[in-house]
């Protein structure tokens, strides 16, 4: 049997996102390895059963020291297993040195994606591609897809997860992200969770997060009505990876951030409403699939950079205090959506997951089709003869060595 | 400083030329000594700067294109250093170092050396690029290190050449190879004016004549092997190792003089000595501090040496007591060991800050798991490494493997850049 590893070494929301990838390539046959951080693994044994997985230790969150006595033995021997199987291809999908550096155990012919050859680091042209297309980030493609097209005979898009419904189990909110500017404030979050409540049918709701976050589930739930906060469960921090999965399966909704949760909903088939400001941009991390609804800031700056500080005051945070977003939340009204909010909800298409404009501001969205279809003829998906051609596109994202050199 | 430290060292080799197998022997001498070195590979990029000589272009854009082209190997020596974070930026005559780039490398605070093996006559580009290194070695004395002196030159060092006895050294030839490189008389140079008037009244010896810029010659034109082709390293010591006298005669660009009296003492001479193969050379003025008399057998003139010839040929045991003592004294006292040595040494000497400190991480510490150890000391062992290297030295080891890497080397690897994110 073939044999293929894919190596997804950060965090849990890529390990979701990993899916199509992995789909696909079990439908070319492949037998699926996955190497991930260790503290993953529990996730990855549910959410890619017929995989087998690698667990190593990638992260330093709960590793103390300098790595010798925990780093060092427990991936020497995960590498040692791991150089005895006869993979085929090897997926290597993380710009990181690690990566790079776990990459040099392979025949690099095999390799996609990041690898190092005799020492030298180096991207698959998909990949640099793709580094050039995230400059324009508001027009950048899913991240599932980014990472399922090094693989050619890509399944379908909407074959990746199921469409989105209700499953009448409540509201499930996700507390934080990992990112604290991602997020909304309790203050913020809880007349806007009400509003979405008033419109469904189950009152129930779920408070989803880590064990850090329980304290911001209690705070919020101050912000309730004592009703309301009687129909609340706070589980942050309760919950094992079963457990989140059994608790957020068959829910009518998630409230989220762009989290892992939210991914995981979007693989469950539960609907998301996910507020996305700051970094977050649902084209290119929004939930896969088809029936998500995403709250995207647009203003200005957004999206901006993670790691960069902001220095305008979270101005993207201010639409989502305004009084007309719960109020659009319970009607889904276009005119009563703030300035600063536009709406998207999520399809499938030859590409794979796209966001459709419904409502707010969305001067990209010619561009981001138009795009679309460029790389889809790039990749093959769609005919360069019937779409094409797109010559300032291609003047500005194909770079002479592509020409001369591919 | 600790003399027995592990240094990272980036030796620049040039394009091509005859500093090229002398900085081939420093890398090796290097690695011999325990030291983790890089390899700037200038030779791989040569092709490409001679297919610029084939365009057929004006003579601004050609002049425009052959500095672009050495601009982007400077820059490609600046993103190696930037990597392998050297204690030294080891460079031999004629690397591919701009001016730009050694600015750059002092204001990183990174130590460079030129180990300028030429004759400051002869190549005077020196005078523009030696105060930019922070200690330009060569081959000469007075007046030269006069000269570096006034042009700011502070940190000159005589560094003379030598022989590597690992590669230099006596062996036995296949019938082959001793009908194609040995002979009763050989020269291996090139056909500089002193060297051409002076053999062509020695070919009634039988003479053979190695190596390249022999054309034009009709007298010579018969007695020079391989078509005038440049002879390899591997070459030179089958042909040392298979000749009964070698004729060492230092180059002169002055025809009038066969024996120049010239100072530096020539490659050769180390190598024939260190391969105990006899050699009749010229004597230089630098040569008494380096050989005592009856360690070399001398020439003085022309006559002398077609006499000498004549004399050592009919006296195979009066070669062989010469071989012995100029062996013994080049082991001793002129290996590119000791040179490298003495270059690390005036380098400590001058800088006090040097080599500076780095995040040492001693590699068996109290928390080192002892079922990994014995894979790490064979890992240690295998890459040649002293068994007191730190971790940084044997990650650094591991980088510059080429090709797949075993699962060992993957995790050190992997570790440190673990080390590195999460800044442990």
């Amino acid at each position: 049997m073939k044999r293929a590893l894919v190596i997804q070494l950060t965090r849990f929301g890529d390990l979701v996102q990993t899916k199509r990838l992995v789909l696909t390539l079990q439908q070319r046959g492949f037998k699926v390895h996955i190497c991930i951080d260790s503290s993953l693994e529990g996730l990855a044994r549910i959410i890619y059963p017929a995989c087998e997985i690698h667990p190593l230790i990638a992260h330093g969150s709960g590793i103390e020291g300098q790595g010798k006595d925990t780093v060092l033995p427990v991936n020497y021997k995960i590498f040692k297993q791991l150089s005895e199987i006869d993979f085929n291809e090897i997926y290597n999908l993380n710009f990181s040195a690690m990566n790079y550096a776990l990459s040099s155990m392979f025949d690099p012919q095999k390799v996609k994606g990041h690898k190092r050859i005799n020492g030298q680091v180096m991207k698959e042209s998909w990949f640099e591609l793709g580094f050039r297309l995230a400059t324009e980030r508001r027009n950048n493609i899913n991240l599932v897809d980014y990472w399922a097209a090094l693989s050619p005979d890509m399944i379908p898009a909407d074959q990746v997860n199921p469409v989105a419904s209700s499953g009448g189990k409540g509201i499930g909110v996700v507390l934080a992200g990992r990112e604290s500017r991602r997020s909304l404030p309790y203050d913020v979050l809880a007349p806007l969770v009400m509003s979405v409540r008033s419109t469904i049918k189950n009152k129930n709701i779920f408070l989803l997060g880590s064990k850090a976050e329980r304290d911001a589930g209690r705070k919020l739930m101050s912000k309730f009505p004592a009703s309301v906060a009687d129909s609340t469960v706070n589980l942050a921090g309760e919950t094992d990876w079963k457990g989140l999965v059994e608790a957020v399966t068959g829910l009518d909704l998630v409230i989220t951030p762009d989290t892992g949760t939210m991914h995981l909903a979007a693989h469950l088939g539960v609907p998301v409403l996910g507020f996305f400001l700051s970094s977050a941009w649902c084209t290119e991390t929004g939930p896969y699939g088809e029936g998500h609804t995403i709250l995207q800031s647009d203003i200005d700056c957004a999206p901006c950079m993670e790691a960069a500080p902001c220095y305008y005051d979270l101005k993207c945070l201010a639409p989502f205090k305004d009084s007309a977003t719960a109020r659009y939340l319970a009607t889904r009204k276009p005119e009563h959506l703030p300035k600063g909010i536009s709406i998207f909800e999520s399809g499938c298409d030859f590409l794979g997951t796209q966001f459709i404009h419904k409502a707010g501001n969305d001067p990209s969205g010619e561009r981001r089709q138009r795009l679309r279809k460029f790389i889809g003829c790039h990749l093959g998906l769609i005919d360069i003869g019937e779409h094409g051609p797109f010559p300032n596109l291609a003047e500005k994202f194909y770079k002479d060595k592509d020409w001369i050199t591919a | 400083m600790d003399k027995n430290k592990v240094l990272r060292i980036l030796v620049v080799l040039p394009l091509y030329g005859g500093s090229l197998p002398v900085g081939r022997f420093c890398i090796s001498a290097l690695e011999k000594m325990g030291h983790l070195v890089e390899t700037f590979e200038a030779p791989d990029f040569y092709s490409a700067y001679n297919a610029i000589d084939d365009l057929k272009v004006t003579s601004d854009r050609h002049q425009y294109l052959r500095n672009s082209y050495l601009n982007i190997l400077s820059q490609a020596v600046l993103a190696k250093v930037e990597t392998f974070e050297p204690d030294m930026v080891l460079a031999m005559a004629q690397a591919p170092l701009t001016h730009q780039a050694l600015k750059r490398l002092r204001k990183d605070n990174v130590k460079t050396a030129m180990w300028f093996v030429e004759d400051f006559r002869l190549f005077t580009y020196w005078q523009s690029f030696a105060p930019f290194y922070d200690v330009f070695a060569v081959i000469q004395k007075e007046p030269f290190f006069g000269e570096l002196k006034q042009i700011g030159v502070n940190n000159a060092l005589y560094l003379p050449l030598a022989a590597h006895p690992d590669f230099h050294k006596p062996g036995e030839l296949s019938p082959v190879d001793i009908r194609k490189y040995g002979g009763d008389v050989s020269f291996m140079g090139a056909g500089y004016p002193n060297r051409r008037l002076a053999f062509r009244k020695l070919i009634h010896h039988g003479l053979k004549i190695w190596g390249t810029e022999w054309d034009g010659d009709h007298v010579l034109e018969p007695y020079v092997q391989l078509g005038g082709k440049r002879v390899s390293s591997e070459e030179c010591v089958k042909i040392f190792n298979s000749t009964k006298i070698n004729l060492n005669l230092h180059s002169s660009i002055n025809a009038d003089e066969l024996v120049s009296g010239g100072d530096f003492i020539n490659p050769r001479t180390f190598e024939l000595a260190a391969c105990g193969a006899f050699q009749l050379v010229d004597k230089r003025t630098l040569m008494p501090e380096a050989f005592e008399d009856g360690e070399l057998a001398h020439f003085e003139s022309l006559e002398d040496l077609d006499e000498k010839i004549g004399y050592f040929l009919a006296h195979p045991e009066e070669r062989d007591q010469y071989v012995e003592r100029a062996r013994a004294r080049v082991l001793k006292d002129h290996t590119y060991e000791l040179r490298m040595q003495t270059l690390i040494d005036f380098t400590i000497e001058r800088f006090n800050d040097w080599p500076s400190k780095r995040n040492i991480n001693a590699l068996f510490d109290n928390n080192f798991p002892e079922e990994l150890k014995n894979d790490i000391v064979e890992l240690i062992e295998k890459l040649g490494l002293p068994s007191n290297v730190t971790f940084n030295d044997l990650v650094s080891a591991v980088r510059s493997q080429q090709g797949q890497l075993s699962p060992l080397d993957t995790a050190v690897l992997f570790l440190d850049e673990w080390k590195r994110i999460y800044n442990r």
